[in-house]
């Protein structure tokens, strides 16, 4: 059990910077969730944490020891890979044991953690079977225990779940979360999947471009996005986006329509143009002639709720409306964002105005 | 039932007609020395050949009697499992530091010493052998036949040391394990069958090759197909001895080859794939 900390840590492949000076503190037992689109960093930075990258800059502290010169092997960090890395020729305990026979460890110490790890995950009557005759979450499980039995300082996941299919992952996702809750370990998970980061952390890391947007609680990150990037990336469907001119206190849509101030969460007073952002949740139908018309172009009924693909204020956005409400295509609904839910955003530092008119 | 397209019905023709030419070309000559072989004497140069014969074992009884075939074969099989295993040992490393790190030139390097004619390199061994005193040391032929079971280690394992995933090598790295033991215990075990087939055919090309046994051994050490060179005089040439040598050599590495094909097809194709 340790903290992570990193300070200007910079990686580079050969001329190119892929991170170039992140900071982050991960606190003891708590879960990270690395996010972003592809190519943002993220793996890179579980494999500079794993020892598997050199560090070309800054400091990596693994508690309170400086790591950067230290090989994988003398890290005390176990690691689940995407495609598990079983190894094949072994059975699930010797792979479970092979950590620990790297450590020195005697026959009679490592057999009861093999037990222990592989009841904990449920995977005893596997143990003596090859990863060949395993199904992927059975695989899934094994990666996982053998990263438990060796009870490391801390476990690195890079996408174990991306996989597993789409029930496959919902449940493995969970018992992940249950099990950290049990391990008490820092873990650092990432994902390029943001229900998984949501669902799963503790602290959600978003990165892009090798640096970091934002670093925050699911509900931080969630209800107040820093900027149009971490917006638009978290939250399914993607946050809608408008471009509004600030007339006194009301705001301008491309289509003429007129939205009060006192809807969003930031205030627009002082700025000219802004972007207005409101996720498909927080869209309301309001009655007819107020807020924004929206033309149905495709309706999508997801059971609980529906999605409400429209053409409004000059373009395509999308609403989760009630079922009740039976939208189709074709009809006009008038929609307003709820209350407070509305983000403002200075278009051109794409930074969030937050509740005292100030960019983040 | 359902009827082939008439271009696969084609395709299948010409598929058979190549095959069945393929055969000819490579079983006429086999046929052709194994039927030699127990012809007598005047009928093996008669032409045209004679297909229908009184068959006889005499080039087999004169080969025992003039040659000690027997301490030929046994020279043989030293110098070619010494210099497979000489291979193995240097080649399998090679192979996976190279694919490892992705640096190959190395492999290039060793692939082209295979392709360069053995003359090559007779005379530097010559020169380098006699002054250490080893010609005609089983020793001198292990190690210059290295030069043709190295590379063939090396290549024939290359890609499948390419074709295990990385991660598993850094889940190893994570688990502790240095690289000679990653080695050792990951990769050797994952490229098995590779290590058979590279095996196998290092064997043959080492058992078949005559050129450096012709100029480094003595009459103690001299190999099998060395030896069968003593049929051809400057005056005349013994051809129903020389078949029957021919055999009798012929026999191990064909007889290996039958046992594991399925192996060495997976494995040239792996190497044709990635290669």
């Amino acid at each position: 059990m340790a903290s992570i900390t990193m300070r200007n840590l910079v990686k580079n492949y050969g001329n190119v910077t892929v991170i170039p000076g992140l900071d982050l503190e991960i606190a003891d037992e708590e879960f990270i969730v690395l996010v972003g689109p592809s190519g943002c960093g993220k793996s890179t930075l579980l494999r500079v944490l794993a020892g598997l990258e050199a560090i070309d800059g800054g400091d990596l502290m693994i508690g309170d020891r400086r790591v950067n010169e230290l090989p994988a092997a003398k890290r005390d960090i176990a690691m689940v890979f995407q495609d598990y890395a079983l190894y094949p020729h072994m059975t699930v305990r010797q792979n479970m044991a092979f950590a620990l026979e790297m450590r020195g460890l005697s026959a009679a110490e490592i057999a009861p953690r093999i037990e222990e790890a592989a009841k904990l995950l449920d995977i005893q009557p596997y143990l003596d079977r090859r990863p060949k005759a395993l199904s992927g979450g059975q695989r899934q499980r094994v990666a996982m225990g053998r990263a438990i039995v060796r009870d490391p300082q801390v476990f690195l996941f890079d996408e174990p779940l991306s996989n597993l299919d789409a029930k496959l992952r919902g449940q493995v996702r969970a018992e992940i979360k249950t099990l950290s809750k049990k391990l008490r370990t820092t873990m650092v998970f990432v994902t390029h999947d943001q229900i998984e980061a949501m669902t799963m952390a503790d602290r959600i890391v978003v990165m892009k471009a090798g640096i970091i947007q934002q670093v925050g609680t699911p509900e931080e990150v969630y209800e107040n996005p820093a900027n149009l990037f971490v917006a638009s990336f978290i939250g399914s469907p993607s946050m809608n986006f408008l471009p509004v001119e600030v007339q006194a206190d009301q705001l301008r849509l491309v289509d003429g329509s007129l939205l009060p101030t006192t809807l969003m969460a930031g205030q627009a007073a002082g700025h000219k143009s802004l972007t207005l952002g409101i996720r498909p949740e927080h869209f309301e139908v309001v009655g007819e002639g107020q807020g924004i018309a929206a033309d149905i172009r495709l309706v999508e009924p997801l059971g609980s709720d529906t999605l409400v693909h429209a053409f409004a204020a000059g373009q395509e956005v999308i609403a989760r409306v009630s079922p009740d409400l039976r939208p189709v295509t074709g009809q006009r609904l008038w929609l307003s964002p709820a209350s407070g839910k509305a983000h403002l955003f200075d278009p051109e530092t794409e930074v969030r105005i937050d509740g005292t008119g100030k960019v983040n | 039932m359902a009827t082939k397209p008439s271009d696969s019905r084609w395709l299948d023709c010409i598929n058979v007609i190549l095959l069945v030419l393929a055969g000819v070309i490579v079983m006429t000559p086999t046929a052709w020395m194994v039927l030699s072989s127990f012809k007598p004497s005047h009928e093996v140069t008669a032409y045209p050949p004679t297909l229908i014969f009184a068959p006889t074992v005499e080039n087999y009884v004169t080969l025992s009697e003039q040659t000690p075939f027997l301490s030929y074969a046994v020279n043989s099989l030293i110098v070619t499992v010494g210099s497979t295993l000489f291979g193995l040992l240097f080649g399998a490393p090679a192979a996976f530091v190279a694919s490892w790190t992705r640096i190959t030139w190395p492999a290039v390097v060793a692939l082209m010493a295979r392709m360069a004619p053995g003359t090559l390199f007779l005379l530097p061994w010559y020169v380098m052998f006699r002054q250490v005193d080893m010609i005609g040391s089983y020793w001198a032929l292990i190690l210059t036949h290295a030069v043709i079971t190295l590379p063939i280690v090396i290549w024939v394992l290359l890609p499948y040391f390419d074709n295990i995933p990385r991660s598993i090598f850094e889940a190893a790295q994570v688990d502790g394990c240095s690289p000679f033991r990653i080695f050792r215990r990951i990769a050797l075990p994952l490229v098995a069958s590779g290590l058979a087939v590279s095996a196998i055919l290092a064997f043959v090309f080492s058992w078949n090759f005559f050129l450096f046994s012709l100029v480094l051994s003595n009459s103690q050490t001299k190999t099998l197909i060395a030896a069968s060179f003593n049929f051809i005089g400057e005056g005349s040439t013994n051809w129903g001895g020389l078949m029957a040598a021919a055999t009798i050599i012929a026999l191990p590495p064909l007889l290996l080859a039958a046992i594991v094909q399925r192996w060495l097809i997976s494995g040239l194709t792996l190497g044709a794939v990635k290669g």
